[in-house]
């Protein structure tokens, strides 16, 4: 069955019938993050690109408000009309803004300007008893009761339908420019990348790469020509003058890598060097990309069924014992069943139980993702 | 609905459990102590019926499942500074108060982060970490006094929070004790953690949710350099367009902030800033970063302040004179003694386009009640804080006509897109008010969040949310019908 509401009162009556016969339902944006393989025969599939367009735009109080279904790429667009952007740059062109929220997906930029959590100020979602919850507004400052929007951002679906957001939105930057330089090991180049984490430099992106053997050092800064002039200076090597060209690339790969599995890990700052060595060392290890300013760590893994899930194991538990966690991002669906089985808890978890319980008591939502 | 509160045990039973469980030191009970902690920053009151003062996390589940027993309401308490009421026992119960439990645990420069109690006062965990070249961002004007517990639970603001958020954008593991006394650990040093964002949700809850036995806070690098511009208007009006032009021009400045001239005058007689006194409004803007190019974001502020019809511009040459300046800003709250013996602060925000028109509309509340209103605000992200000066020695009318004064003032943020509180809380001073920001279906939604932490409705009752005894207009009940 396929739902595709062209409003928000629409896509909550939709969810209120859904609910009322029990009807699990799969809720898809640009279908970037989706698994063919997870919805079953008997799922409801709610399309959102119904709900799309862009609301309000107020260049002056740097906000903007969009339906959940617009395609993020859309949105910029919009935007750059005004001399403006929203500064998340997840992969996928192909993402509506609701599914950035669901699925927290976030790009290189996260040191600069903050993830998905930081730039949303507003939400209003579909439940399922029908109703619209709004939280949040149009401010940019705003401790009027819970802070919904930040339960909304990575919760997959899983609550509700993201049926529009308000985001904070800044001024394009002047000037771009991004440097690449090679190191000798894991531990120069985050040694590299840390001094420059402690500046007031806030480069856009920082990331070391790591495959067949190198290490790369790859930052980009955006803003003040003198400022990006510095920076670039500071982390030496070979000047680019189109960000995009080295890290879209770095980014799309981990989002397309449709062999094998990826595994991103979220740890210290300091524990990445430790960590990124453990894991090139890992059969089966094809490539690292860490986003060296928020210890954000992808890790692509190549080979047999067998090799990919000794080495999958050995790198999450790596990540908890380094004081963070790990899970995998995209698998072969003959590896699913398989880690599916290594999911653990994590804590909190009775309370999330019970959130889930009371957004969507019947369950009907997303239930291979449920987080509980 | 809210779990309607029931009255426990309470009075001599209630004490002489209290110390059995936790000793006579932890626990405060004789009238002369409680009357310490009837109030807050904030302008209402009430008496606890016992105080208890937990040395660690093993006493605050100790004391949670004790209360819990015997259906005894906890109220989390900083230190007390507080604008909206949220550490005021409203239904009685057992006040805890983290002043023992203050300690920096470890200060992580390698990890940026350091883990904190929730007692420990804000400014000295920059403090700490300023000889690592880090400091932690969120710095209210109480920040000599507020505990970062009291910031989390609050998600505080402050004036630099514009360019670099608030708290929430800066904790990154909490522990918490829910009223059941169960101890719950959430994320830690890494940027996120795994599942729901549970953390998102603490922070700001004011209490409401379970009590914070410790903290997980992200350090930043201290800025390269800074530069403060001080600009004096005649008007507010030319001061909001200055403002405007700024943050139109692509500058994000780490703070921008205004004052009218009454808050101006009460300040330069009790700081002695430098302030202009002949002006009708004073901006305060500071850029920071790099030093690379540092001068040229100065001088176009200047320049945006200039053709918006500033009269006189000062620039900090060093540190001691933008302290200086910085100093009548953060004492602005209190030398408004210096004007009248009782002031109540609001805290709405509005889209910062909206500054100039609900900048009159405040002017002709204040006219309306006759009473006198100076602003200081956070204009950068529009967040104003208008102090509604009154004595409260004149009775309780007075009061009473300041509050609703208040209301209209919060009314004039909603009209304009706003919202009633940017960064004190809603506390038990604006309950009655957020139906009027949020709608039913919306009110309902949160309420899935309290009832999933605290079932019973033990942590911090009647705060946040409409309760039917207090607020006749605005029960949920009323709204839902609406």
């Amino acid at each position: 069955m396929q739902l595709d509401p062209s409003d928000a009162r629409e896509c909550a009556a939709a969810l209120r019938s859904a609910a009322e016969a029990r009807q699990t339902v799969r809720v898809r944006g640009g279908g970037t993050k989706a698994d063919p393989d997870e919805a079953l025969p008997g799922d409801a599939v709610l399309r959102t690109r119904g709900l799309s367009g862009v609301v309000d735009h107020v260049p002056a109080d740097l906000t903007v408000t969009v339906r959940a279904g617009t395609l993020l790429r859309d949105v910029q667009a919009a935007l750059a009309e005004r001399g403006q952007f929203l500064p998340l740059d997840p992969p996928h062109g192909g993402a509506t803004i609701g599914g950035v929220i669901a699925a927290n997906s976030n790009g290189f930029g996260t040191l600069r300007y903050g993830a998905v959590r930081d730039l949303l100020i507003g939400t209003t979602t579909a439940l399922t008893d029908g109703t619209l919850a709004r939280a949040g507004g149009r401010v940019v400052k705003n401790v009027a009761g819970y802070d919904l929007n930040k339960l909304l951002v990575g919760s997959l679906g899983t609550l509700g339908v993201i049926v529009e957001a308000t985001f904070k939105v800044l001024p394009l930057p002047a000037t771009r420019g991004a440097s690449v330089s090679s190191a000798t090991d894991a531990t120069s180049a985050f040694a590299r990348a840390g001094a420059i984490v402690r500046t007031s430099l806030r480069p856009t992106a920082l990331v070391v790469d790591h495959e067949r053997g190198a290490w790369r050092l790859v930052v980009a800064a955006a803003g003040e020509q003198a400022v990006v002039d510095r920076t670039l200076r500071e982390a030496g090597g070979d000047h680019v003058a189109d960000p995009d060209r080295l890290l879209v690339p770095l980014r799309d790969l981990l989002a397309a890598a449709a062999e094998g599995a990826v595994v991103r890990a979220t740890i210290p700052l300091a524990a990445q060097p430790p960590f990124a060595g453990g894991v090139s060392r890992l059969d089966g290890f094809e490539r690292l990309v860490a986003d060296a300013g928020t210890g954000i760590v992808h890790v692509h893994l190549r080979g047999d069924d067998a090799t990919i899930a000794a080495s999958t194991v050995a790198a999450i538990a790596s990540a908890r014992v380094l004081g963070g966690s790990a899970r995998t991002e995209r698998v072969a669906p003959s590896l699913r069943r398989h880690l599916a089985a290594l999911r653990t808890e994590p804590p909190g978890h009775f309370l999330m139980r019970r959130l889930k319980d009371a957004f969507d008591p019947r369950g009907i939502l997303e239930p291979e993702r449920s987080l509980a | 609905m809210a779990t309607p509160f029931v009255a426990g045990t309470r009075g001599a039973v209630l004490h002489r459990g209290l110390v059995d469980l936790l000793g006579e030191e932890q626990v405060l009970w004789q009238k002369h102590d409680l009357q310490l902690y009837e109030y807050d920053g904030a302008v209402d009151t009430a008496t606890p019926d016992a105080v208890v003062i937990p040395r660690d996390t093993a006493d605050v589940a100790n004391l949670a499942r004790f209360c819990s027993e015997h259906n005894v309401p906890l109220v989390p308490r900083g230190a007390g500074t507080g604008l909206s009421g949220g550490a005021i026992p409203v239904e009685g119960g057992v006040v805890v108060s983290f002043a023992r439990m203050s300690r920096i645990l470890e200060l992580d420069a390698a990890n940026l982060r350091a883990v904190v109690q929730p007692g420990l006062v804000n400014l000295h965990l920059s403090t700490a970490a300023a000889p690592h070249g880090l400091y932690f961002v969120p710095d209210p004007s109480s920040q000599k006094a507020c505990t970062i517990g009291g910031n989390v639970a609050e998600n505080s603001g402050g004036p630099h929070t514009l360019a670099y958020g608030v708290t929430t954008n800066h904790v990154t593991g909490l522990e918490i004790v829910l009223t059941d006394g169960t101890i719950v650990r959430l994320g830690g040093k890494a940027h996120e953690s795994e599942g729901y964002d549970l953390i998102g949700l603490f922070v700001g809850s004011e209490g409401t949710l379970g009590l914070i036995t410790e903290i997980t806070v992200r350090l930043s690098p201290l800025p390269e350099d800074k530069r403060t511009v001080m600009a004096a208007f005649p008007t507010m009006d030319l001061a909001s367009e200055a403002v405007s032009a700024i943050i139109a021009s692509g500058l994000v400045p780490s703070a921008i902030e205004l004052m009218d001239q009454l808050a101006t005058v009460a300040v330069e007689a009790s700081v002695g800033a430098g302030y202009p006194l002949d002006a009708g409004a004073i901006l305060l803007a500071e850029v920071d970063g790099p030093r690379d190019g540092l001068d040229d974001h100065r001088a176009r502020i200047e320049e945006l302040c200039r053709a918006n019809g500033a009269t006189s511009i000062r620039v900090a040459e060093t540190a001691l004179e933008r302290d200086r300046l910085w100093a009548g800003r953060k004492g602005a709250f209190a030398a408004m003694g210096r004007l009248a013996p009782d002031y109540y602060v609001q805290d709405g925000v509005i889209p910062r386009t909206r500054l100039p028109d609900v900048l009159r509309r405040i002017a002709e509340v204040g006219e309306r009640y006759g009473v006198r209103i100076a602003n200081v605000f956070h204009a950068g992200d529009g967040n104003l804080h208008p102090l509604i000066l009154f004595d409260g020695s004149l009775g309780p009318d007075v009061l009473r006509q300041v509050k609703a004064a208040g209301v209209e003032i919060l009314r004039a943020c909603l009209d304009a897109g706003g919202s009633i509180t940017g960064e004190h809380g809603v506390g038990m001073e604006k309950n009655c008010e957020l139906p009027l920001q949020y709608g039913p279906d919306d009110l309902a939604a949160m309420l899935h969040v309290k009832r999933a932490f605290d079932p019973a409705g033990l942590a911090n009752p009647a705060k946040i949310f409409p309760t039917p005894s207090r607020c006749r207009e605005f029960s949920l009940h009323a709204a839902r019908s609406v």
